[in-house]
């Protein structure tokens, strides 16, 4: 009986132990992010009847000023519509634009789709204005988000909106003009080789060249940064970012061997902060931007995304296969969202700062976009645009 | 606008990248090779058109394939509509191919699709696309650029390539002297006030292409004045420079400096004093066809 006793006891003591190490030692479970469905738009519903989007059409840049260049080829057919498309009332100062394909147009945070029509060849797209041009434009007409005419533009080339400025390349790819407030060029710049990559913020702009030289402008149009930064057996450059506070300039650069070079604004110069030779030999457009927080540097490598940490100066990977669309950041920079596109699909990745994936998405789509405000992502796949929020549990 | 007086003799680096590569040309035979058959021309180098001036050679073709010049590597390759950044390409598909010698040429407007980028080493008359329409052009065919990597010019391709069979003469078409918005087109006006006037010339060379980017310009435009030469437009090299693009390897003109808004040839702003006055102009074409006018007028 005292043998029964004393297990008796000792059963009692080890769950009252137990009981006191779940009250005193108990740590609450982290809370879990959650991507929350808010709504979802159907642009077929809105947009004017017409020949089906291309396939090959290119998933859409995902930059802050919004998707902007040329549309698929498939819309270059004539008669097609450019500001004739369906326009709901709405606020357009909250407008966001987007582009799918040869679709473009402007929704609300709230789901209304305040202007959507296809492109006749290619569209310029701001947050605050766009506009639609035809292969040999030598002229266009500059529109509000919900389609109303504001200005008339004469300039030859092609438009492409970045950073609030707008700009024209020429025909001969050579020759770039910033247009001032009233639509007339306020400088222009014939370059010595062809422009091959481009990257604004609203104190510079900088364009990369066949030649290897990178050439920054102000907005007045004064050449402040000029530099070729050579050290590759091919000149070249296939893509430049610039922060978005203007003080640091990106670019991957040469071939064989390929180099990725960090400027640094250090009084009224530019000089080479950091730069590393990268095992890619892409003889093609690169895909690299500062995250619009501008603390990371993303950009396209073989083994997936490249971060560069712009604070430590130190760089990663973010495995993802496809050829990744760069960088959005969310919930205040605590986030970065990328999208990739391989043959037929895309994927969403969202990765906490700097490297550590948070959510994987396959998105069964052949066009896509993706914008990130505060807690919401804004998805735009094929004909639909999606917002999902954000949300910890 | 200042007057231009030629100033012969006067080289440059230019000129000496020019002679370098005329010379390695004749040495090796030709250079490159046409990469299109049978090269008819849409544009030769230094033809304007609607605000933009071509700084290679334009070849129209229906069909067929865009062939390396010469032995290479695509050092770039862009479809067009693909770029990540957004920027719009009015080159539409192409390819910068790095070339012997330090040259780079860019083969454009390719038809989309069909840009050959799975290779990067490529042998003299491997396929690099079909021709198209991609981008800004006026038709079907192939814009082919030459830069030169190491003066940073841009090369007429013509120096490079083998002659074409072409036995057209380029057009003169008229001579005018205009001054004060009046213009005296030569051979229809016999006399003229004495005054400083612009000199400008309409000359075009032939084509046989069914579309044309503009106007083609000869290889050569010389003017004489009384005997004296007085001005030599070589259509050899272009360079831009200080956000200008300027042509010729000896006494660069800045391009807009070269053509009226009309698209006449500016040659010479000058002051005419009384008496008779004989102007002859020249005007050649890369495969050496020459014609020239010959005016005489009285300035009173």
């Amino acid at each position: 009986m005292e043998e029964i006793g004393r297990k008796r006891i000792a059963a009692v003591g080890v769950i009252l132990a137990a009981l006191a190490y779940f009250l005193i030692c108990a740590v609450p479970l982290k809370k879990e992010l959650l991507v929350v469905p808010v709504w979802s738009k159907s642009l077929s519903e809105v947009l004017p009847p017409a020949a089906s989007a291309d396939d090959a059409a290119p998933a859409v840049g995902i930059k802050p000023a919004g998707p902007q260049g040329k549309a698929a080829p498939a819309a270059q057919r004539p008669g097609a519509s450019g500001g004739q498309g369906s326009a709901s009332s709405g606020d357009a100062t909250s407008a966001l634009p987007f582009r799918l394909g040869d679709v473009f147009g402007y929704f609300t945070e709230e789901g209304k789709i305040l202007f959507a029509d296809r492109a006749a060849y290619g569209v310029a797209l701001a947050p605050d204005a766009f506009a639609t041009y035809d292969s040999q434009s030598e002229g266009f007409v500059l529109r509000s988000p919900t389609g109303k005419e504001l200005s008339k533009v004469t300039a030859v080339g092609y438009p492409f909106f970045a950073a609030g400025r707008r700009f024209v390349i020429g025909p001969d790819q050579a020759t770039i003009s910033e247009l001032g407030d009233s639509g007339a060029s306020a400088w222009a710049y014939q370059f010595p080789s062809i422009v091959t990559t481009f990257d604004a913020s609203p104190s510079l702009a900088v364009f990369g060249l066949m030649d290897g030289r990178l050439l920054g402008f102000d907005p007045s149009g004064k050449v402040v940064l000029d530099f070729a930064p050579g050290g590759s057996r091919v000149a070249g450059v296939y893509g430049v970012a610039v922060s978005p506070d203007g003080l640091l300039v990106a670019a991957i650069t040469g071939a064989d061997r390929q180099r990725l070079v960090v400027l640094e604004r250090r009084a009224t110069a530019y000089r080479v902060t950091y730069h590393r030779y990268l095992p890619s030999d892409y003889r093609r457009p690169v895909a690299i931007a500062f995250t619009d927080d501008g603390k990371f540097l993303a950009y396209e490598s073989p083994a997936g995304i490249g971060i560069y940490d712009r604070a430590g100066r130190e760089e990663s990977v973010i495995a993802v296969p496809a050829e990744p669309k760069l960088g959005q950041t969310a919930r205040g920079g605590l986030l970065m969202v990328f999208l990739s596109s391989s043959a037929g699909s895309k994927r969403l990745v969202c990765t906490a700062a700097p490297d550590r994936r948070v959510a994987d998405l396959r998105l069964n789509a052949r066009r896509a976009f993706v914008l990130a405000r505060g807690d919401s992502i804004f998805l735009g796949l094929d004909d639909r645009i999606v917002r999902m929020d954000l949300v910890e549990r | 606008m200042p007057a231009r007086p030629a100033r012969p003799g006067r080289s440059s680096r230019p000129l000496a990248v020019t002679l370098a590569v005329l010379a390695c040309a004749a040495a090796s035979g030709y250079a490159m090779d046409w990469p299109l058959s049978p090269p008819r021309f849409a544009a030769t180098f230094g033809t304007f058109a609607k605000g933009r001036v071509i700084v290679g050679a334009a070849l129209s073709a229906d069909g067929g394939l865009v062939r390396s010049s010469e032995d290479g590597e695509i050092a770039f390759a862009a479809e067009d509509g693909s770029h990540p950044a957004g920027l719009p390409m009015p080159l539409g598909s192409f390819a910068v191919v790095e070339h012997q010698r330090g040259m780079a040429a860019v083969y454009s407007h390719l038809a989309p699709g069909t840009l050959s980028t799975r290779v990067k080493k490529l042998k003299s008359g491997d396929a690099i696309g079909r021709p198209g329409r991609s981008g800004w052009i006026e038709g079907s065919g192939v814009l082919f650029q030459v830069f030169d990597r190491r003066a940073g010019t841009w090369v007429n391709p013509l120096l490079l390539l083998p002659p074409l069979a072409d036995d057209k003469p380029p057009v003169i078409r008229s001579l005018a002297l205009s001054r004060d918005g009046k213009t005296y087109v030569l051979g229809e006006a016999s006399s003229l006030p004495m005054g400083t006037y612009r000199v400008s010339a309409d000359v075009v060379d032939s084509t046989g292409s069914p579309w044309a980017i503009g106007p083609l310009a000869p290889y050569s435009i010389r003017l004489s004045i009384d005997g004296v030469e007085t001005v030599k437009y070589v259509f050899d090299v272009a360079k831009g420079s200080g956000g200008k693009l300027n042509f010729f390897a000896v006494s660069p003109i800045a391009a807009d400096d070269l053509r009226t808004s009309a698209g006449r040839y500016l040659l010479v702003e000058r002051l005419f004093s009384r008496g008779r006055v004989t102007m002859e102009i020249r005007a050649e074409d890369a495969a050496g066809n020459r014609r020239s006018s010959s005016y005489t007028f009285l300035v009173e």
